[in-house]
């Protein structure tokens, strides 16, 4: 792609000096026929190391939830639906709890990062407005376990006592998704579009009007992806929820877990393809509609 | 700032009304403002972040009567999890270097010579992000467990009287599917690193004589290099935070730390000796995630406009 460089003079920075051309290193970049078919091999090997890697596991997920029986063999034996109608009401309790739990933190996750994002923009280097940036980025940094054991041992008795109910699985997973929604509605809080907001302002507009009219519009593509990574990272969240899930509470996660760990190894296949399906649906929200500047 | 200087009265006797009238205005914005992330700070982020981690490191400190260490001591002075802290940091730099490594090379594989089906590898990297790391740990037991397929295959290939791979349950499957899971989150700032560079620069380069490795060591590495470093320290603080890998491949046999605080608060329910190991293990995540911080900060160059 760089072979013709006669075409693109080059504008360097630091031509102070304009020195007379001496082409004493150049010359055209010759390869021999084995460098090429040697770049042709390690470009394949890259090629099969990508797709083995990385898209084989996707395959082997959906593979083994329809297989009857797949263990020692290179294929599974053949091929059925019965896991799937073999799902029985605790496993689609902990899909309806998964659910739940996702869209609630989703919502109130986005909520949060939104106003989050939008009493701290411009603010956000100095001052109170650093440190509250700084706490609302600090979930990022903690390790998943650590915080579901200190949403614990925090919540777990009086004053507060959300240690029975679902409410703590939503606390401590919107502690997780705060940072990923902080960022998307900041990144969505463009400076050329506070023009418009501080123009409607100027005309007149009262705070609630521009929030409604101007501000929320401008940000939809943010609150759709905040909303779909919130989903996303909420439905396959394990450590946290693991820590501190009340009984009756267990999400699709744990109980994938669970099985696992018991030796039913195609069972938990069919309910993790199921899991994997909605959240792929909300990851799709964000690729439909992703800002495509995400090089910067 | 100084409420004292604000004037109260809506007109101002002054020779610029306009203009005092504006600065107030500002003046007093201004203090809304403050005074809303105050309010943010201490009913959203105090309940949500602060008051758990709190409660947290005080429970680590507290003992029958007052300060003491006790918690720490019965956690690293059980033996099943002696030499906890070195095990975790093996792991992570073993599987968190060779993930930095693989990302890196991907990464420029897909940006300087893409191959067919480069976009769709690129497409899969991003879906990954939606793949809970237990299930990357859970499909890789159908490849390269005892009975899976791979070892089945090899079995068939070589005539082996037994499946020869038998490593999937300790430190060896540990470390793949930590490197499958977290190479892609290496991959997208570097591409991303990549797509910042100067193209010109390096036809300059060509132009000038160097060779392909000249170029990526004199001239894609230095300009890309702060990309590279954020997405390489990003890697190691996710592998470090890393839990369903660990709980499904290597709860079993090996005792890293975030096993050990998870069984020692829901299996022993003991509370106070897991939070002096979170407390620890909090300790190293954040030091790491604040340089984290700084490195990205830097590789945006102050500017805070790509994000």
């Amino acid at each position: 792609m760089a072979n013709n460089p006669a075409t693109n003079p080059v504008a360097a920075a630091s031509d102070h000096i304009a020195l007379p051309p001496k082409h004493l290193r150049a010359r055209p970049v010759e390869r021999s026929a084995l460098a090429r078919i040697g770049s042709g091999v390690l470009l394949a090997l890259a090629a099969l190391l990508c797709f083995w890697l990385f898209v084989l596991p996707v395959i082997v997920v959906a593979l083994s939830s329809v297989a009857s029986h797949w263990s020692g063999t290179i294929l599974p034996d053949g091929y059925s639906t019965r896991w799937f109608e073999r799902l029985d009401s605790s496993d689609f309790d902990a899909l309806v709890t998964s659910l739940e739990v996702g869209f609630g933190v989703a919502a109130l996750g986005t909520a949060l990062g939104l106003w989050l994002a939008l009493a701290l923009e411009g603010r956000d280097r100095r001052g109170l407005g650093a440190i509250a940036d700084a706490l609302a980025m600090v979930p990022n940094g903690v390790p998943s376990v650590v915080l579901g054991l200190a949403v614990l041992i925090a919540y777990h008795k009086a004053p507060v006592d959300l240690s029975s109910s679902a409410a703590i699985v939503v606390f401590v997973q919107l502690a997780l998704v705060l940072p990923f929604c902080y960022r998307c509605a900041a990144a969505g809080l463009r400076p050329e579009l506070t023009v418009l907001r501080e123009a409607a302002a100027s005309l007149g507009a009262p705070p609630a009007m521009v929030l409604r009219r101007v501000v929320l519009p401008q940000l939809v593509p943010a609150i759709r992806a905040s909303l779909a990574l919130g989903f996303a990272i909420s439905l396959g969240e394990l450590g946290a929820t693991l820590t501190v899930y009340p009984p009756g509470f267990a999400t699709v996660p744990i109980v994938v877990v669970g099985a696992v760990e018991r030796g039913y190894y195609l069972p938990a296949s069919a309910l993790s393809l199921i899991l994997l399906i909605v959240s792929l649906a909300a990851l799709s929200l964000i690729a439909a509609r992703a800002p495509r500047r995400r090089a910067g | 700032m100084s409420s004292l200087s604000t004037p109260d009265s809506a007109f101002p006797a002054a020779p610029l009304p306009g203009a005092e009238a504006h600065a107030a205005a500002v003046r007093r914005r201004e203090r809304r403002a403050q005074w809303h992330i105050a309010f943010l700070l201490v009913f959203v982020l105090g309940p949500l972040v602060v008051y758990p981690l709190a409660r947290l490191v005080l429970l680590s400190l507290s003992g029958t009567h007052g300060l003491s260490l006790q918690a720490y001591a019965t956690f690293f002075g059980n033996p099943d999890s002696r030499g906890v802290i070195g095990t975790t940091l093996w792991i992570l730099c073993l599987s968190a270097g060779l993930a930095s490594v693989l990302g890196v090379a991907i990464a420029a594989i897909l940006f300087f010579k893409p191959f067919p089906g480069a976009r769709l590898v690129t497409r899969f990297l991003e879906l990954f992000v939606a793949f809970p790391s237990f299930l990357v740990a859970f499909t890789l037991i159908f490849l390269y467990g005892s009975q899976g397929s791979v070892s089945i295959g090899l079995q068939r290939l070589f005539h082996l009287q037994a499946p020869p791979l038998d490593f999937l349950f300790g430190i060896g499957g540990v470390v793949l599917a930590e490197v499958v899971f977290y190479a892609p989150f290496v991959v997208r700032p570097t591409l991303a690193a990549f797509s910042l560079l100067d193209m010109r620069l390096i036809e300059a380069a060509r132009s000038l004589g160097a060779n392909n490795r000249m170029v990526a060591a004199r001239v894609i590495l230095p300009l890309a290099w702060p990309g590279i470093a954020a997405g390489t320290i990003l890697c190691f603080l996710l592998t470090f935070n890393e839990f369903g890998i660990l709980l499904v491949l290597g709860s079993a046999h090996l005792v890293t730390l975030p096993v050990a605080i998870y069984s020692s608060a829901t299996v022993d329910l003991d509370l106070p000796t897991a939070a002096a190991g979170a407390v620890v293990m909090l300790a190293m995540s954040l030091s790491l995630y604040a340089l984290y911080r700084r490195v990205n900060r830097r590789s945006h160059g102050g500017a805070r406009n790509g994000k």
